[in-house]
Parts: structure tokens; sequence; C-alpha cells
């Protein structure tokens, strides 16, 4: 065709085209099967295309809902998923052979997949039609979202498994999705991101390589089944940069160190959610704005353009999103797609001198951290050795520094702070979302039913097959989808595999950290040299996570601060149980507990704590931080907690200022 | 510690509230362990006056008295997995022996600008809970210089009549080796596979001799062999160049990994061996006089250590409690800087 025009798309036949819109997503699930079920079919009726499902932490760690230490949590974050019974009901009227499904789940990515497959098979539905993605990068799991089970290699072991199987039966399946959105949220900067991700999809294409279980061709294709879950923030231009050099880095890589000869398979599949850390607490109407600008990042230039998205709502650091907040979300990204022009573009920068010289500068740098991983021993290593962990640590607590300092602006939060009133939370819900806490029972009923109804020998032999399977080395796929028709249960698989493979703590990234959080020290270490005169010791304090939530910054980035500000301070990670938190705290003689919850399970695990400082005679002040809804906050104080301390307490000096006071008048009161 | 005025009176009668701790913490309740823990950390003149009244009370407890752990003093660089050993060997000693009671007291290195610290070793060692025969302690090292904390010693005084074993975990560098074999009855000295720098370190022999190897981490089989024999070879060419003459015993060295459970057994075996025949091999005035120089030398120089060695140690006796000398030396200084003000060249 002559007279082709440089701001049009073409199609084949040489007729101008605009380009078809991302896949909508919206992340959701919350309560039961039931409740999620509905939520799901609505959010399709409003012009939704994909479903992506949030499970609740008891499914994402490994266990059924009716563990001890799954109580607190079930139905509360995501979607309680205990056996084939319950998908049949999750997926009630879904079709399942036309939907993208994207599955949040990590450490029981196996299972979940062994459910989906097994639920198609029972529906008589052809599983190769099945299309969607598994989480399953365990090694942001063990950086920064906390849902690991087994240790690395055994990990990565159950992730070439589920390649290998998605390659043979379900080729347009994600067996895993390597994730970079949960290193920003941790605190990555750019170059970080693009390094520790790709550090991450080197490991597991090593591992499958490593395994020699496909030929050459089939490798090819399965290095196009890689796909990538990346973030956007506010620095939107560095952004949209960062995801061109995700583009460009990922063909090198794949062609380089992979001799991946198709194009096609060396393309950057990548969906996204949008940054959700700087959304605020304070004035939480701005982060319409926020959510908004995040979103050219990812969609402005069409090179790198993401295949799916979600995003956060405004009340994100409020709570889980109500229904409509969703909705309004939602409809950010329709109006973007269908009402503007974006979509009728070729890429809008090719040939900006800025932007090829900012994504040179990125790629540059973020090539140098991938050499320092790999002469380290690789990705796996750097997870061992807590490298990486702590490089996100300290790249948290500089982020934080900046805010407490002011250098870096964040409307409403430390800068322009007066304002009106938001109408948006002066609702009768004050704009957030309620879990009825009863929903659960619902869920341990259906389990009760499942387990009363299944055939128990045919359970017994599955599981034992799992475990041979485990202990030979045998793809474990085949046993996990018999375990699944058989109703095993999320409880039952997990635990047959701990049994063989052990668990895994993961480094904690904060000991070791000789980072600096500097601001308003004096007042705080004014206090503490009093108190080390007088008292004859410093000021040890426990900061406890208990449960399985496994929002680690808050915890990281006051240990540190503490440590900082002249405390001793006992970290050691997430899913401490409250008995054990409480253990620690009692043989430390600690003078003061600090929790840090995020996953709304707050309510029931301060009465854990409680109980078991009762039980010990214990007399030790608490103080909680996290995700606190203002409801809650009365309710608590009279359960005995002295502070709470919100997302809009930001500067930590501050804080620990006020514990110091906790501290003083708990030494002063007649049982100090 | 500061011993505040010559007026300080150790003869006040111990009170009903602190015989009550004790006797608690007799029978391995946690709270008061724990307590008593921080009472013999604590630098205040309170604390001074209670270890004194512990100590004199214990003696005169004739069951309570004979009781001494065994300690055990675990040295190693950071992440060489000594947390973690520490953890599987207590489990596997109260295996072997179900009646027994083991402290840990873990020393952290990393202490802040700020004198604060973040003390991680509980990390990689969480024992069950209301298990009353383990106890785990962290203590940071405050502005000493690696190695073992002013504190250290002064817990240990206590945890020897409530548990059979302490084990104390260390970062072990150079001249901090010494303080270790003061104060503890046997010392390893925890490694890599592969460990090159420490190897060095030995062959120089700038470290005093450590009591017993460990090569940690030997799930890393290819390279464990390798280490063994590399150390094996320089501990002969070092221990002949050291104690010529003498008998010299090569010291034992144990494989160990936490990953696959291996080696502990035998350290168990060895350690109950050592505690059974070997007992105690610093005597607790040999420690005290030990330690309290170091006291006196860390707040008032050779000056001070001068005053100690030629007015205070003669007089001395075995029935006074470490207090008690500490406060001997006061007075000492005292009189002394009222009469000189200026020392002797
Ligand atoms: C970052 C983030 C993540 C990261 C966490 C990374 C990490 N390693 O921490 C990632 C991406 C992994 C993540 C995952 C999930 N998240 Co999230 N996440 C957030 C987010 C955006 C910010 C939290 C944060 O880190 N803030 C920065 C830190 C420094 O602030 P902070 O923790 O609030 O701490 C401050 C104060 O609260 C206080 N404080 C906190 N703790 C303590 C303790 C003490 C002792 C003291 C004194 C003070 C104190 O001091 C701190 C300084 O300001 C929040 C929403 C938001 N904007 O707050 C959602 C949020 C917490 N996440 C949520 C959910 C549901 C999840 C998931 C469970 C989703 C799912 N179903 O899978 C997963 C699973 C995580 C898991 N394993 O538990 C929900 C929780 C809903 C609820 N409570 O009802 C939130 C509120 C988002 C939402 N609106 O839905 N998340
Ligand atoms: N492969 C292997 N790793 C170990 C072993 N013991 C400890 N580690 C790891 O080494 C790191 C440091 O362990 P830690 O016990 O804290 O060492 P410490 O600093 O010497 O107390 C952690 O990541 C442990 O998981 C072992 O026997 N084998
Ligand atoms: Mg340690």
């Amino acid at each position: 065709m002559k007279n082709k025009k440089p701001h049009l798309i073409y199609d084949d036949q040489g007729k101008a085209v605009s380009d078809r819109p991302w896949i909508f997503r919206t992340y959701a699930g919350h309560t039961n099967v039931w409740e999620s079920n509905q939520l799901y079919r609505s959010n399709l009726a409003k012009g939704q295309t994909g479903l992506s499902i949030a499970f609740d932490l008891p499914t994402q760690c490994g266990y059924s809902s009716d563990h001890e230490i799954a109580k607190p949590e079930v139905g509360k974050v995501g979607v309680p998923v205990n056996s084939l019974d319950d998908f049949h009901v999750l997926f009630d009227q879904i079709p399942i052979d036309k939907m993208n499904v994207s599955m949040t789940i990590n450490g029981t990515a196996m299972w979940l997949l062994a459910l989906y497959i097994a639920l198609a098979e029972e529906r008589g539905i052809d599983i190769s039609t099945l299309k969607g993605t598994t989480q399953n990068d365990l090694i942001k799991e063990y950086l920064a979202r906390g849902t690991y089970i087994f240790p690395p290699e055994d990990s990565i072991r159950l992730i070439v498994d589920m390649y290998e199987y998605s390659l043979q039966h379900i080729p347009d399946w994600n067996a895993s999705n390597i994730c970079s959105y949960h290193l920003q949220e941790a605190g990555a900067t750019p170059v970080q991101e693009l390094a520790f991700a790709l550090t991450t999809a080197i490991t597991v294409l090593d591992a499958i390589k490593e395994r020699g279980c496909f030929s050459a061709q089939e490798f090819e294709r399965c290095v196009g089944r890689i796909s990538f879950f990346v973030n956007a923030g506010m620095r939107f231009v560095e952004e949209l940069s960062k995801m061109r050099a995700f583009v460009e880095m990922w063909d090198e890589i794949t062609r380089d160190r992979y001799g991946i000869k198709d194009p096609k398979y060396r393309r950057f599949r990548y969906g996204v959610q949008v940054n959700s850390l700087g959304l605020t607490e304070e004035q939480p109407e701005n982060n319409s704005w926020r959510i908004l600008i995040e979103t050219l990042g990812v969609t402005l230039s069409r090179k790198a353009r993401c295949r799916a998205l979600q995003l956060p709502a405004w009340n994100e650091a409020l709570s889980l999103p109500r229904p409509w907040d969703q909705q309004w979300s939602l409809r950010l990204q329709q109006v973007l797609a269908y009402e503007t022009d974006l979509l009728e573009y070729p890429d809008l920068f090719d040939g900006s001198h800025v932007i090829e010289s900012k994504v040179k500068d990125l790629k540059e740098k973020a090539y140098a951290e991938i050499s320092n991983i790999i002469d380290m021993g690789g990705g796996m290593a750097a997870v061992k050795n807590g490298y990486m962990k702590s490089a996100l640590v300290k790249s948290q607590s500089e982020r934080i520094d900046r805010l407490a300092k002011g250098q870096q602006i964040v409307v409403g939060k430390n800068k322009w702070l007066e304002g009106l009133p938001s109408p948006l939370v002066s609702g009768d819900d004050g704009g957030i979302f309620k879990i009825d806490v009863n929903s659960a029972q619902k869920t341990i009923e259906s389990l009760k039913n499942s387990r009363r109804s299944r055939d128990a020998q045919r359970v017994a032999e599955s599981l034992a097959v799992l475990t041979a399977d485990a202990e030979q080395g045998n793809n474990l796929m085949p046993a996990s989808i018999e375990c699944a028709k058989a109703r095993v249960t999320t409880g039952e698989w997990s635990a047959t595999l701990r049994k063989v493979f052990g668990e895994y703590r993961p480094p904690t990234g904060v000991d070791g950290q000789a980072m600096e959080i500097t601001t308003n020290r004096g007042g705080v270490q004014n206090k503490i040299n009093r108190f080390v005169e007088q008292y004859g010791y410093r000021p040890r304090m426990v900061v406890g996570k208990p449960g399985l939530d496994g929002h680690s910054n808050g915890a990281e980035m006051i240990a540190v601060a503490a440590r900082n500000a002249g405390f001793d301070v006992i970290y050691f990670g997430i899913r401490i149980s409250a008995a054990e938190i409480v253990h620690s705290a009692i043989e430390e003689n600690v003078d003061v507990i600090g929790i840090s919850l995020l996953s709304g399970s707050h309510n029931e695990i301060v009465d854990q704590l409680s109980a078991e400082l009762n039980k010990a005679h214990a007399d030790i002040p608490v103080v909680l931080g996290g995700i606190i809804p203002q409801a809650d906050i009365a309710n608590l104080t009279a359960k005995g907690i002295k502070r709470i301390y919100t997302p809009k307490d930001y500067d930590l000096m501050m804080i620990m200022d006020d514990i110091m006071d906790v501290i003083n008048e708990h030494k002063l009161s007649p049982c100090g | 510690m500061p011993v505040s005025a010559c007026q300080t009176d150790l003869q006040q009668p111990i009170s009903e509230h602190l015989l009550s701790l004790l006797e608690a913490a007799v029978s391995l309740e946690k709270w008061p362990i724990a307590k008593l823990i921080s009472l013999f950390e604590a630098n205040t003149e309170q604390g001074f006056i209670q270890r004194h009244q512990l100590m004199a009370y214990i003696q005169q407890q004739p069951k309570l008295a004979s009781r001494r752990a065994y300690i055990v003093g675990v040295t190693g660089a950071p992440g060489v997995g000594k947390s973690s050993l520490i953890g599987e060997l207590c489990l596997q000693l109260l295996k072997q022996q179900p009646g027994a009671a083991i402290a840990v007291l873990a020393i952290d290195p990393s202490s802040h600008n700020s004198g604060g610290a973040l003390l991680g070793d509980r990390t990689r060692s969480l024992f069950p809970v209301g298990e009353k025969r383990l106890f785990f302690r962290s203590q940071s090292s405050a502005l000493d210089l690696g190695g073992l904390s002013r504190k250290t010693f002064q817990v240990t005084r206590i945890l020897q009549y409530l548990f059979d074993y302490i084990v104390i975990e260390t970062v072990g560098v150079g001249q901090s080796e010494v303080e270790v074999a003061k104060l503890c009855d046997h010392s390893f000295f925890v490694m890599q596979p592969l460990a090159g720098d420490q190897l060095q370190f030995i062959k120089s022999g700038i470290m005093e001799m450590p009591d017993s190897f460990i090569i940690n981490k030997c799930d890393e089989q290819q390279y464990a062999e390798q280490s063994l024999q590399q150390l094996e070879a320089s501990l002969r060419t070092t221990r002949s160049l050291l104690k010529e003459g003498e008998e010299s015993v090569i010291p034992p060295v144990f494989l160990s990994s936490s990953v696959t459970k291996q080696g502990f057994k035998d350290l168990a075996d060895y350690i109950t061996g050592l505690s059974v025949n070997e007992g105690n091999r610093n005597n607790t005035s040999n420690k005290e006089n030990y330690f309290i120089a170091k006291w006196v030398r860390y707040l008032y120089g050779e000056y001070g250590y001068n005053i100690y060695i030629n007015n205070v140690a003669n007089k001395v006796d075995g029935s006074m409690s470490y207090e008690q000398k500490q406060l001997l030396f006061k007075q000492s200084i005292d009189n002394k800087n009222s009469l000189i003000s200026v020392p002797n060249q």
C-alpha cells in the first residue's frame, strides 16, 4: 500500500485500524465461594473481560479453613478454597473454557491449578482450552509477598513441574508469572525491579533447561509462555521507560542467553497492577488521580503496553474495596480505552531522544545488577543470602525517610494537608468494606461435608502417590490432579508436601542494615538516654507479625527505625504465632511488644495475644500498627492495646518517641 | 557497672520479692528467669546490690550452690550458621538427656551508632513454645568490639545455677577468643566450607585456638570434604609450630548441616562426654578475677588496673562476692584520688 501514514496503525490488508484494548481485570475475592461467585458474575456483567482471583491467606499458605492458624483469616482478604467442591461453586455459571482466569496463588499454585484442571475435567471441558495464569513466582514471595511454604529448591521444582505439564496439556496456560509488582510494593527502585524480576525469570528458565524435559522447539515455546506482572508508580515517564527497558532486555536475554530464534517467543508479555504503596489514607480521594496517572505509564507507549490491567481503588489504604469502588476503577479503564484516541496510534515515543536515553540508562544499571547477582550464584543464592531482600528493605527505608523529610512530596500527606472533609468517607459505612465474620462458618460447614462424603480410601491412596512422587522426583501434577478429584483438601495436599520438603523461612533483610532513618531523632534519643541512665539498660522491643499476614514493610521499617533510635529490637519475620511472639517477648523481657497487622485479622489476633499474655501472667504493654479501621480502634483500646498507628503515622521517629512514652508510663505504673 | 558512692550498702537483707523470683526461676519459669537475667544486665546501683544479695544467698543453699552449668561457646563469622546450629544442637541434647535444661545466650554484634541493636539470632532457632527446658535470650554486644558483651559474664553468673548447659553464641574475632575461652568450658569455632580467610587466620597463628572446630553447611558436599582436609592440614602445621615440644593434640573437627540435620548427634555426644568427664575448666574466682580486671581497665584504663593489681587483687578472697570485690576496688581508687591527683608516669 502506498501513502502509509506514520501516525496510523495498519492491518495486514493495509487498512487503518485501532488496537484492541488490553484485558480489563479486577482483583477480587472475599468471604466465601458463594459471595465471590456472585461478585465475579456481576463484574463480568459490567464489562470486565477476565477474572483475577484473590485467595484468602490460609489457602495461599496451605491450610484448610478449620486449621487453628487459619481461623482469624478465613475469607478476610480473598476467597477460601478447601477442595474441588468449593471450585465447583466458585466457577458456577462461569464459562471457564472461554474465560481468561488469573490466579494470584504461589505456595499452593500447583494445587490450585490441579483443582482447576480437575474442575474442567469433571465439567467435561477439554483442558487444552483453558486459558490463564497461576502467579507461582516464589522468589518474589521470599522477597516481598510472604506466601512461600517450601525451601527454594523445592519451590523451583514445583514451578518447573508446572511448566512441563502445561506445555504438554494446557498450552495457553501461563504456569508462572514473573512478578516485579510486589518488588516495587516492597520498595524496589525501577532498576531493582528490572534486575530482580529478570533474574527470577533467568532462574526459572535455567531450572527448566537443567531438567532437560523439552526439545529445543518445545523450549522455544516454553520461553514464549513466560509472562510478567509489573508495577507502575507515580513517576510515569520513568515507568514508561522502564516498561520499554523490560521489553528490550527480555528480547535480548531470551535471544542471547537462551538462543530463542522466533521473535514471537521473545516478546515481553505482561499484566499490570498499578502502584498501591503510594496510595494514601489521608485525603483518599486524591488516590483516584494517582491511579489514573499510574495507568498512563503502562498504556501510553504502544511498544510497551500491558496485556491486562487491574487497578486498585481510591480507598486502598483504608480497606478492601467495595463493589462500587471496584466499578469506579474499572470505569477508568473503559474511559481511557474507549473514549480517547489512544488505541489509534503506533508508538508515540519512538524516536524520542529523551526516552531513548532514559531507557538506555535503566538498562545499563539493571544489566550491571543482574550480572552482580549471577556472579553471586544466581537468583536462589541471592534469596538465601538475603542480598535481594536487604536491598529492598534499604530502598523502602530510603523512601520512608524521604517522605518524612518532605523530600518526596505526597499531596495531602506531607504537603497541603488542609482540605475539606471527604464526602467519600462520610457515608454510613465510612467508605470501607467489612467482611461478615460469621461467613467463615459456611465455608467450614462445607469443608466438613466434603470430608464426610468423600471416599476415604481414594484420599489415602492419592496422598500416598503424592508422597511417593515427591520423594522420587516425579512430576507432581498428575498426582495433584488425582488428589483434587479425590476431594483432598488444601491443608492435606500442603501438609503432605511439607512433610517431604520441609518448610523455609527466608532472611528478613533487616539485620545488617547500615541505612539511616534520620528525621527527628533528637527528641526520642533524649528520652532513650534518660531511660538508659535510669534503668541501666536499653529499652527492648519485640516487633511481631502474628498470623499469616505477609505485609512486612511496616514491621521492617519499625524494626529498623527502633534500632536507629536506640532500642534493642527483636524481629524475626512474618508468620509467627501469637504464642511464639509472647513467648519471645517474655524470654527477652522486653519493655513493649509491637504488633503489625494489615490482613484484617487484628481483632481476633489481639484476643489471642491477650490470652497468651494472661496465661503467662506477663504484663507487657502492646502497641499495634497497620490497616486498622477507625471503627475498631475503641474496641482494641478497651482490650488493652496502648497505641494504634496507621499509615498516616508515617514519621517513624515520632512513633518511636510515642512508644517511649508508653514504656515510661508502664514503668511508673504499679505493675511496671 | 557504676558503683556509686562508698556508702553502697551490701548488707541489706534480700527481699521477699527477689527470693520468690529465684525460687520460680529454679523451677524454670520463663518470666522470672527473664527478669533475673535483666537484673544481671542492669547497670544500676539497685542491680548491683541485688546481684550481691542473690549470689550471697545462693552460696548458703548447698544444693543450689553446687550446681554449675557446663558452658559451651560457639563462635564464628556472621552467617556461617551458628544460630541454626545451636537450635538443632539443643534439640538433640534434649533428646539424649530429657532431664537437662539449656539456656542459650546469643550475643549480636549488630550495634548501631545509636547504641541500639537488631537482635536476629532468635529467627534461626525458634524453639517450641512452652518448652521449659530451653531458654533463649539475645544480648547486644553494646559498645564492646565484637565478641562477648560485658553483660555476658554477668548473666552466666545466675544462669549457671538454673541450667545444666549454657550455650553462648558470639562472633569470634581474634582477641575475643581469649574471653570466650575464659568464660566457656569448651569453645567451638564454626566455619563454612571453603572459608579461605578463616583458614588463613589460623595459619597465621593470630587466633587463639578454639577447642574444637565445626564445618557447618556440609550439605554443600563437595566443598565440605575439601575444607575438612584443608583445615586438618593447617591445624597440624599450626599446632606443631605453636606447641613445640609439648604433646600437641589436634583439636577435633565436626561436620554438620542444619539443612540435612546431620552431625548433631556426634556433637551432642561429644558435649555430653565433656561435661561429664572434664567438667568446668575455670573456677568462679578465676573468672571473676579476669572479668573484674577487664571491668577496671574499661572504666579506668591502665591507671585503674595498676591500682587494682597493687591494692585490691591481694586483698580479695574466695568468700567475697564479685560485687564486694568491685566495691573494694572502688573504695581504693576513691582513696587514691583524694591523695594523689596525677598518676606517676
Ligand atoms: C505494599 C502492600 C502489599 C505488598 C506487601 C509488601 C511487603 N513485603 O510488605 C504486597 C504487594 C506483597 C501485598 C500483598 C497483599 N496485600 Co497488600 N497492601 C500493600 C499496601 C499497598 C501498602 C502497605 C505498606 O507496605 N505500606 C507501607 C508501610 C510502611 O506502612 P504500614 O504497614 O501501614 O505501616 C505504617 C503504620 O501502619 C505503622 N505500623 C505498621 N505496623 C506497625 C507496627 C508497630 C509496632 C508500630 C509501632 C507501627 C506500625 O507504622 C508504619 C509507618 O507509617 C496496602 C494498602 C495501603 N496503601 O496501605 C495493601 C493492603 C494492606 N493489602 C491488602 C491485601 C488484601 C493484600 C493481599 C492479602 C491480597 C491477596 N488476597 O493476596 C496480598 C497478600 C499479602 C500477604 N502475604 O499477606 C489489603 C488488606 C485489606 C484488609 N486489611 O482488609 C490492603 C489494605 C489493600 C486493599 N485495600 O485491599 N500488599
Ligand atoms: N546450606 C545451609 N545453610 C545453612 C545452614 N545453617 C544455616 N544456614 C543458612 O545460613 C544463614 C545464616 O544462618 P545463621 O544460623 O543465622 O548464622 P549465624 O549468623 O552464624 O548465626 C541462614 O540463611 C541459614 O538458613 C546449613 O547447615 N546449611
Ligand atoms: Mg546468629
